[in-house]
């Protein structure tokens, strides 16, 4: 029987939301492909099939609840906010989306969130990327030119460390990690404005 | 719109090229700093903060050489004010307990230079906001929706800021208008630390006998402090103390929302009004100052008799005189419940307000300041007692007392110096909090230039405590 395009795309579906639930409720570690096969109702090796691995799987579910951030932010009328809190908006924004699967955020750091991942897997577009785009965009409109390499690895840097704080703020309602997500922005964007300053003609860090 | 502390900075006469540069290379005209979190960075902070208030004197000092005595004190004007100014970017920058230092130093007007408590004022309402999108998660978290989906409209800018929090103006959906205040994230830490490292400042007296009780006194402290940042617990205080109040009263403390408060987040009426300086900068006269004074009275002898409950957090920013010429208290946050043992106390504190005893003076001040009967001690009471006599000489004498007169604020001020100098500082553990109410009351009744009689007010409110008094004469 040939598989169409429809059933493809409704048994991923299926899949992803037999793992968010079971991310949800077992955790990440505790869970197997075969417990997320089962939920999906299919074999599990025809889980294999969509997803290579389990933290694929949880990298295509952290994609899909943070694209709907990106398209946001594509149409946002933002001229009153600075750069850093236009930049804060937008990495809130995506905390809060993330937050159902904050605790297994970590998991990801060696993976979609690796500083050196690409667009890796056929149908899951890298987080960073897709992230980084944002904020290299953001940059430009204010004024702040092209982020150089270092200016991409100091953020993401930065991005990682505060998401794998996250996952173990035991603050009341993670409010330490809004915290230290507001010194961090602060600290790129001053970093980034002494980066345009020193060098003029650059056009940026 | 006043001037950023960044402008006013600028427009002050450099010291020198090298000290100009320090002050501009700081990160002043940024309006929204991240308040620092870590401990040693705040420890760091502090230590730069002493430093360059220290450079600045000693500038002054070296500068004073070569200059005219008609020019001296235009130059020690001038050091007061960058200091200051620095003081207030410096604490209004770290908030926490080290912004609470600030603002108890404004409470000492004519004490400290002037030039310092006009700006450290600033730290009662204008220190740096939090930015909106920061704000906006913070009520989010709290509240499960942004603050433009939570209320009918919602004022992006803050109207007041301190030390743990900033305030917005709201409306409900129901057509309330209210008061929005939210804490800093992380701000419960912040306290947490700066008391770590105040301790490392007291740390030299460990080998004092009195070591445990300074330790006590600190614990209070900290206790009551970071209690302060629960508002769930200042919502309950703030409608218990509503209810002690009548219509005719002429008193009010705002009604709390329960459901717009969290922990974080405290909704309540908003009571526009004036605040003590611009009712002072109105020239009102001796009348219209006594009676603003006397409300407050009221309002302090009412929590305090009928709700066992002392204010301890008197500054301008906390009371307000509303357009129909009512008196609006707020914040809740630092309140002394006062336990039974405490409590018998306050009746012998009553005892000695209402004679003016020595005997009955000093009974008190000897079980509160825990002073014994040993000769060494003798000082110690001596100056306990004349320190008893500032506070409460007014009540017992009875009449009309010039709280105005600063000789006498001046007084209090000296022999709480003197005690401190000298070290006398063991007493009940609640001690530094009745210190800095004490200090708190007299500074707005200094401020207001009160002259009036304060014990047919307390005479008045004392009958709700129900205590035997007849056994006094």
């Amino acid at each position: 029987m040939r598989v169409t395009a429809e059933t493809k795309a409704a048994t991923r579906q299926r899949i992803l939301e037999a793992a968010r639930q079971l991310f949800a409720t077992s955790g990440f570690e505790a869970c197997t492909t075969r417990q997320i096969a089962d939920a999906a109702g299919i074999a599990t090796g025809t889980l294999f099939n969509y997803f290579a691995t389990k933290e694929a799987v949880l990298a295509s579910l952290a994609a899909e609840v943070v694209a709907g951030v990106h398209r946001d932010f594509e149409d946002r009328n933002s001229d009153q906010e600075s750069f850093e809190e236009e930049l804060f908006t937008f990495v809130a924004a995506g905390l809060r989306k993330l937050k159902p699967l904050r605790k297994q955020l970590p998991v990801l750091l060696e993976t979609a969130l690796n500083p050196l991942a690409t667009a890796g897997d056929d149908d899951v577009p890298s987080l960073r990327l897709q992230h980084l785009e944002t904020v290299a965009r953001l940059t430009k409109r204010h004024g702040l030119g092209e982020l150089s390499p270092v200016a991409v690895q100091l953020y993401w840097t930065l991005y990682t460390g505060l998401v794998t704080f996250w996952a173990q703020d035991r603050s009341p309602k993670q409010e330490d990690t809004l915290a230290l997500l507001d010194e961090s922005l602060a600290m790129f964007a001053s970093w980034l404005q002494l980066q345009r300053e020193d060098n003029p003609t650059k056009g940026g860090a | 719109m006043p001037p950023t502390i960044a402008e006013l900075m600028r427009a002050l006469p450099e010291e020198s090229e090298a000290l100009a540069e320090v002050a501009l290379r700081e990160p002043l005209a940024v309006a929204f700093r991240p308040v620092p979190v870590g401990r040693w960075r705040r420890l760091r902070l502090l230590a730069s903060l002493q430093t360059r208030i220290a450079a600045a004197y000693l500038f002054y000092w070296v500068r004073s050489w070569f200059e005219r005595a008609d020019q001296k004190e235009r130059l020690l004007a001038e050091t007061h004010w960058k200091t200051a100014l620095r003081l207030l970017d410096s604490m209004g920058y770290l908030r926490g307990a080290v912004m609470k230092v600030g603002q108890t130093l404004a409470n000492f007007p004519d004490i400290v230079p002037r030039e310092f408590v006009q700006t450290l004022e600033r730290l009662h309402f204008d220190a740096p906001p939090m930015h909106w999108s920061l704000f906006r998660e913070m009520v989010c978290n709290e509240l499960g929706d942004d603050p433009e989906n939570v209320f009918a409209s919602f004022d992006k800018r803050a109207f007041a800021a301190a030390s743990l929090g900033q305030v917005h103006r709201a409306r409900l959906k129901t057509g309330e208008e209210v008061a929005v205040k939210i804490q800093y994230p992380g701000i419960a830490r912040t306290i947490r630390e700066d008391f770590r490292n105040f301790f490392l400042y007291l740390l030299p007296g460990r080998l004092n006998r009195d070591w445990q009780n300074t330790k006590e006194q600190f614990d209070d402290l900290r206790t009551r402090l970071e209690r302060e940042t629960d508002y769930s617990l200042e919502a309950a205080v703030q409608e218990k103390v509503r209810t002690l109040f009548r219509e005719d009263d002429g008193i009010v403390v705002a009604r709390v929302y329960p459901q717009y408060s969290t922990p974080r987040v405290l909704t309540m009426d908003r009571l526009d009004g004036v605040h003590v300086d611009e009712f002072m900068a109105r020239s009102p006269s001796q009348d219209e100052r006594n009676q603003f004074a006397a409300k407050m009275v009221h309002a302090w002898y009412r929590m305090l008799y009928a709700g066992r409950l002392s204010y301890a957090d008197n500054h301008p920013g906390n009371f307000v005189l509303m357009d129909d010429g009512r008196l609006g208290v707020i914040d809740f946050g630092f309140m002394v419940a006062h336990s039974d043992d405490e409590w018998k106390l306050m009746h012998k504190v009553d005892r000695a307000l209402t004679t003016g005893r020595p005997e009955d003076r000093i009974a008190v001040v000897k079980e509160s300041c825990l002073i014994t009967d040993e000769s060494a001690d003798a000082e110690r009471l001596r100056l306990s007692e004349e320190f008893f006599d500032w506070t409460g000489g007014a009540h017992y004498r009875g009449g009309p007392f010039d709280f105005g007169d600063e000789a006498d604020f001046r007084r209090g001020i000296d022999l709480f110096t003197e005690m401190v100098r000298k070290r006398y500082n063991r007493a009940r553990p609640s001690m530094p909090a009745f210190a800095r109410l004490n200090f708190g009351v007299r500074s707005m009744l200094y401020r207001l230039k009160a002259k009036f009689d304060v014990r047919p007010i307390a005479e008045e409110e004392v009958k709700a405590t129900g205590w035997d008094r007849s056994a006094y004469a």
